[in-house]
């Protein structure tokens, strides 16, 4: 049942995501034409139609990152607590199966998208040397990193990368946490809702603010110092971000909770 | 064993009490109707038989089993506002209910459309509200199902569109199954119904054969009606 609500997922969502998906490419071969032809061109005009192209270019960049991410928050709304709700809610499935389906979905969008981001920017930048000159400065960044802490950079990107798509995964959940709670009560839903959001960042906030005071000023403090721990400057860099990893796990799973709770337990369509 | 049953049911929305100590059951084969004026708590029995509320007190069961995965599989469930996705084509549409509910009959609905009508590639958002109420209806009633919830079918559409609804239910229903018709508009439903069940503010008034009523009270469900509900 899972992957039938993956399925249908998919196919209310791509149908967005996939137009806006040619848009971005098309806007990018549109910037690749204005950098190769109207940039160089001895006519003002089309100099200025050239950069014009090429802010509607960046307008789409910025314009598909934020549509993907209002878009699956959108689909958790309306998709589970709007009107379709009573749909949604009356099919054999259970809650777990209906928040992972979002959130399958949700992350395979959030990973389509900066695919198709790096292909506009590969499309930008072909026959123009763009993309031949980031490809040498990537390689040199990456090999300067591994020449000073013989590590390998490489590694260090792909952990930042996966850190920051479960730091989006966990941000959604946040989103359909909120949702679910401000939707349980009876009136002012959305409302309620926005409050929820701005609760549960002031509460991780607060939760974070007292783990570090619980490292730094308590005996856990000591007990860590007395553990002698010595490590050099990479692999402090490889278990820190493979810490925030887990921080963000933690996070995530705190609001998949709570939003299985309360659309469980405090379900109140209209 | 009972297709649904309630037993002590309460539900309360903060100090107001939608539901009191409702304490009945319907058994298979059995047409319904769930009848009370407006705010009397048949939408959220409904509901509560769904599992889209949980109870404040009491139990609720559906073919034997709480609200949950499982019954919800036994339930064909019209809520009393359009709920289809209305992004969907009428073929996606058809193909959502086939994935998800095994006692779908294809051919059934596709039949239902064709009488309207309604070609698969069209929109649920390019239908009139009547004919988006309408697709919604033919889903339900295409699901060979044991129990079939319908909350207000026939409110607020016009009386060709009531005798098409009621034709469907009684042409389509599974007839071991149980269907329970909540309504006000009782002269338009008594002709289809067996049974009746009277909830007044939150509370059972009455459980009754229609044809229990006719002889011992001499009087029709909706003239009864009118009596226990005057104002």
């Amino acid at each position: 049942m899972l992957m039938k609500l993956v399925k249908h997922e998919f196919r209310a969502t791509g149908r967005v995501m996939g137009l806006l998906f040619l848009v971005l490419l098309a806007a990018a071969v549109g910037a690749n034409f204005s950098i190769q032809v109207l940039n160089g061109s001895s006519l003002s005009l089309l100099r200025i139609l050239g950069a014009l192209v090429m802010s509607a270019y960046v307008m789409a960049v910025i314009g598909v990152c934020f549509v993907c991410f209002f878009l699956m928050l959108q689909r958790f709304y309306r998709n589970l607590l709007g009107d379709e709700g009573y749909v949604m809610f009356t099919l054999p499935v259970s809650v777990h199966q209906h928040v992972w389906s979002k959130l399958m979905v949700t992350a395979v969008w959030y990973l389509a998208t900066g695919a198709a981001v790096m292909l506009s920017f590969l499309i930008l930048g072909y026959r123009a040397g763009l993309v031949r000159d980031i490809l040498q400065g990537l390689a040199q960044i990456f090999r300067g990193i591994t020449a000073y802490y013989a590590l390998n950079g490489t590694a260090i990107v792909l952990e930042l990368l996966i850190l920051a798509f479960l730091g989006c995964v966990a941000f959604a959940l946040q989103f359909y946490a909120s949702m679910a709670v401000g939707h349980s009560f009876s009136a002012h839903k959305i409302v309620w809702s926005v409050v929820f959001f701005f609760v549960f960042q002031f509460a991780s906030q607060l939760v974070g603010a007292l783990l570090i005071l619980l490292l730094d000023e308590t005996p856990v403090h000591q007990l860590l110092l007395s553990l002698n721990f010595r490590l050099e400057g990479m692999a402090g860099i490889h278990i820190g971000i493979g810490l925030m990893a887990v921080v963000f796990a933690v996070y995530g799973a705190v609001f998949y909770a709570v939003t299985v709770y309360f659309l469980k337990n405090r379900l109140n369509l209209e | 064993m009972s297709v649904l049953e309630c037993n002590g049911l309460c539900k309360r929305f903060g100090r107001t009490e939608a539901l009191d100590r409702v304490s009945f059951s319907v058994e298979p084969g059995r047409i319904v109707g769930l009848l009370g004026p407006n705010g009397s708590g048949k939408t959220t029995l409904i509901k509560l038989a769904n599992g889209l509320l949980t109870p404040s007190e009491g139990t609720v069961t559906v073919c034997g089993r709480a609200p949950g995965k499982e019954s919800r599989a036994a339930v064909s469930y019209l809520p009393e506002r359009t709920a289809i996705p209305t992004w969907m084509s009428t073929a996606q549409l058809l193909e959502f209910y086939r994935d998800f509910y095994p006692d779908f009959r294809m051919d059934a609905a596709r039949e239902m459309l064709d009488h309207l009508d309604i070609r698969p590639g069209q929109r649920i958002k390019q239908m009139s509200k009547g004919t988006r109420e309408k697709v919604q209806l033919i889903m339900v009633m295409s699901r060979a199902a044991q129990l079939y919830l319908l909350d207000e079918p026939i409110g607020g559409v016009d009386p060709a569109t009531r005798d098409y609804i009621l034709s469907t239910i009684i042409g389509n229903y599974n007839p071991e199954a149980a269907v329970v018709i909540s309504t006000h508009l009782i002269a338009d439903v008594e002709k289809v119904l067996d049974e009746v069940l009277f909830l007044n503010r939150g509370q059972l008034v009455l459980q009754s054969g229609v044809d229990q009523i006719r002889e011992e009270k001499g009087m029709s469900v909706d003239a009864l009606f009118r009596e226990v509900f005057k104002c």
